[in-house]
């Protein structure tokens, strides 16, 4: 057995092969995530010229202005407060869906519940947001076709469309499908006999759903909380479409910094602000839930 | 081993049925476990047993008939409302939960400070071996351990009955063993009457007070261990518990009290009346005997009642035993018996000429 050289040996090592493995999600991970979120971050910290482009001066007056003047702070609120809401929203309303599949749906059909489930994502999300505005919440839609027809209102209301709540709904609809599934799947690795336990240590179904069922599916509705609240405080399309334009959140403020007032330095520096912002609620969220568990792994 | 008769019933099952669809799976079970008694239910699986459990426990439902606890009626009565508690085949520790807050699952609305639950929980974890584990995460616990939890955790809610669902089937066999006495120790201790559900005859016959063998939703026999042992009701009972050597015989006859049969190899027998049983539906009669009733002889040895030619067929050395196959003249039938071995007596070679010695009373009609 002659010794094999150094290359043959860095060649048939496994961290190799796994860098050979991970190479081409590396590279685009790199190039499509990395890079742009360095140059953020580098022009966040830059000075913003007098037309198109950054001047390269290290500057962090962009992060005063973020941080102080009323107009970000009010956008980055609503933002917040819109995401609170879709997310609180989504997640109530798909618990109980999540549960009866796992709970009450026979083994046999659970798959096609969850195939049911997704079919709303058989279309693109910015037609669906096109049903919501014209279809459904429109001033000539079915809420207020239906709200004269029975004689309630006499003329459309205008309340229910390019406002937060109408923003609300859209959003939890679109999640509604992330948030059942982490459910879904925390619901049903409980292993049945737990259940049992509960009922046959005293507890009737509904304390033994607080005590058992609901700590135990933890997990699943922490990941369906980040999954519904991370992307859409940074939601773009719907507040566009369905706000009109008149209700602003961050994703649209940027975008009228970077792109209308080619202010890129301080569209960045909103960028990576909200970015902090997101990332220190995430980590809060889950430090109390860490402590409120306890135990549990 | 045998249990008083006097002691007051605690569950009655009254003609219970159940049905699955059109599966029948509890036959019409009629029977009465006493206070304070450590009841089986032995079977194979499939047979009804652990469904007949988990109708006293409230998680299965009666098609009809009736199940009492302690004089009253189940059949309104929720599983968190009845006085049962039951130790999971599968033990059903909370994951999420401590060791104590386990065993302290059931105490929420008990009325006692927290300071007394807690000693509650301390004295439940002593009494199971587990003293000084409480703070442990349940999921850090082995199987021994686990059981152990579980256990606690039903009886330091002092329920009248404990059910015990095939609770041993998961650990390894020394840990088993010793649990069994263990379990037997603290019934003893606490009092509570235990239904064990096992498919393990050995076991029931350890553990138990009395036992009811079910066979496809019926039980064949109710009987304290040694009854069945040695007086099973029928061939599949007897097949069931132990092991029994089965040999053809006829007939020949019959008179008040004493059955007189010719059976292949012993020549004629006169067996007890009361040594009846019912064979498998279809087949002839037979006589069936336990292997320690039919006794080697060696040189010198002579037989206190009875004793026939035979030839060893088959030797098994256990080290404290050796197990023998012998075939009796004119017979073609392997006859399975035990020999202690003890210090000087020899080990029998295959092929080897042997006479056995035997006694009618030792010995079971199937007819």
């Amino acid at each position: 057995m002659a010794a094999y050289s150094l290359f043959d040996r860095v060649r048939r090592s496994e961290a190799a092969s796994g860098v050979a493995l991970i190479s081409p999600t590396a590279l685009y991970a790199i190039l499509l995530l990395a890079a742009p979120l360095a140059t953020v971050l580098i022009y966040s910290v830059m000075t913003d010229g007098p037309s198109v482009g950054v001047v390269w001066q290290l500057n962090f007056d962009n992060y005063a202005k973020v941080w102080t003047e009323p107009i970000y702070r009010a956008v980055m609120l609503r933002s917040l407060l819109v995401s609170f809401a879709v997310t609180a929203v989504t997640v109530i309303l798909a618990y109980p869906v999540a549960y009866f599949v796992s709970f009450n749906v026979p083994a046999s059909k659970k798959s096609l519940w969850l195939f049911l489930i997704t079919i709303p994502f058989w279309t693109s999300y910015v037609i669906r947001v096109f049903i919501w505005k014209g279809i459904i919440l429109g001033y000539n839609g079915v809420i207020n076709q239906v709200l004269m027809g029975i004689g309630l209102t006499s003329e459309p209301l205008q309340a229910i469309n390019y406002n937060v709540g109408a923003i609300i709904i859209t959003l939890a609809h679109a999640y509604a499908p992330f948030a059942i599934l982490p459910i879904f799947v925390s619901l049903e690795k409980i292993d049945r006999s737990l259940l049992e336990a509960g009922l046959d240590l005293g507890e009737n179904r509904f304390l033994t759903f607080l005590r058992v069922t609901l700590p135990l599916s933890m997990a699943g509705v922490i990941a369906a909380v980040m999954i519904v609240f991370i992307p859409t405080v940074g939601d773009y399309v719907t507040p566009t479409l369905i706000g009109g334009g008149k209700v602003n959140m961050i994703a649209n403020q940027i975008q009228v910094e970077m792109l209308k007032q080619h202010r890129m330095a301080l569209g960045s520096a909103i960028a990576v602000s909200a970015m902090l912002i997101v990332c220190v609620i995430c980590l809060v969220f889950l430090f109390l839930n860490r402590r409120f568990l306890g135990a549990q792994k | 081993m045998t249990f008083s008769d006097e002691k007051p019933t605690m569950i009655e099952f009254k003609d219970v049925q159940k049905y699955y669809g059109d599966y029948h799976a509890l036959r019409g079970i009629t029977a009465t476990i006493k206070a304070g008694e450590f009841f089986s239910l032995l079977g194979p699986s499939g047979c009804g047993k652990t469904t007949l459990l988990r109708t006293i426990a409230g998680f299965e439902g009666i098609s009809s008939g009736a199940v009492l606890i302690d004089g009253k009626s189940m059949a309104e009565v929720p599983a968190n409302l009845r006085p049962t508690n039951m130790v999971f085949q599968s033990y059903a520790i909370f994951p999420h939960l401590t060791v104590e807050q386990n065993v302290g699952f059931g105490l929420r609305k008990d009325p006692r400070s927290a300071e007394e639950k807690q000693k509650a929980v301390d004295e439940a974890l002593g009494m199971v071996g587990l003293k000084g584990y409480g703070k442990r995460a349940a999921h850090a616990l082995s199987g021994g351990q686990r059981q152990r939890v579980a256990l606690a955790r039903a009886l330091i809610l002092k329920p009248k009955v404990l059910l015990l669902d095939e609770p041993l089937s998961a650990l390894d066999k020394k840990i088993r063993e010793q649990m069994q006495m263990e379990l037997i120790k603290l019934q003893r201790e606490v009092g509570i009457t235990f239904v064990l559900v096992t498919h393990d005859q050995e076991e029931a016959l350890v553990m138990s007070d009395r036992i009811a063998v079910m066979f496809e939703g019926e039980i064949a026999q109710l009987a304290d261990p040694e009854t069945l042992y040695r007086k099973p009701a029928n061939r599949k009972v007897a097949e069931f518990i132990g092991t029994m050597n089965f040999l053809p015989a006829t007939i020949v006859a019959e008179d008040a009290g004493k059955i007189t049969v010719d059976a292949e190899g012993f020549g004629r027998i006169a067996i007890d009346a009361t040594q009846v049983s019912r064979a498998n539906p279809g087949d002839g009669p037979s006589v069936g005997f336990r292997p320690e009733t039919l006794t080697l002889l060696f040189d010198g040895q002579t037989a206190s009642d009875q004793e026939s030619n035979a030839t060893v067929s088959e030797v098994v050395y256990y080290g404290d035993m050796t197990y023998y196959d012998v075939k009796l003249a004119g017979s073609d039938t392997p006859l399975r018996l035990s020999m202690r071995n003890t210090p000087g007596r020899p080990v029998l070679d295959i092929g080897a000429p042997t006479r056995v010695a035997w006694s009618a009373g030792a010995m079971v009609l199937f007819r």
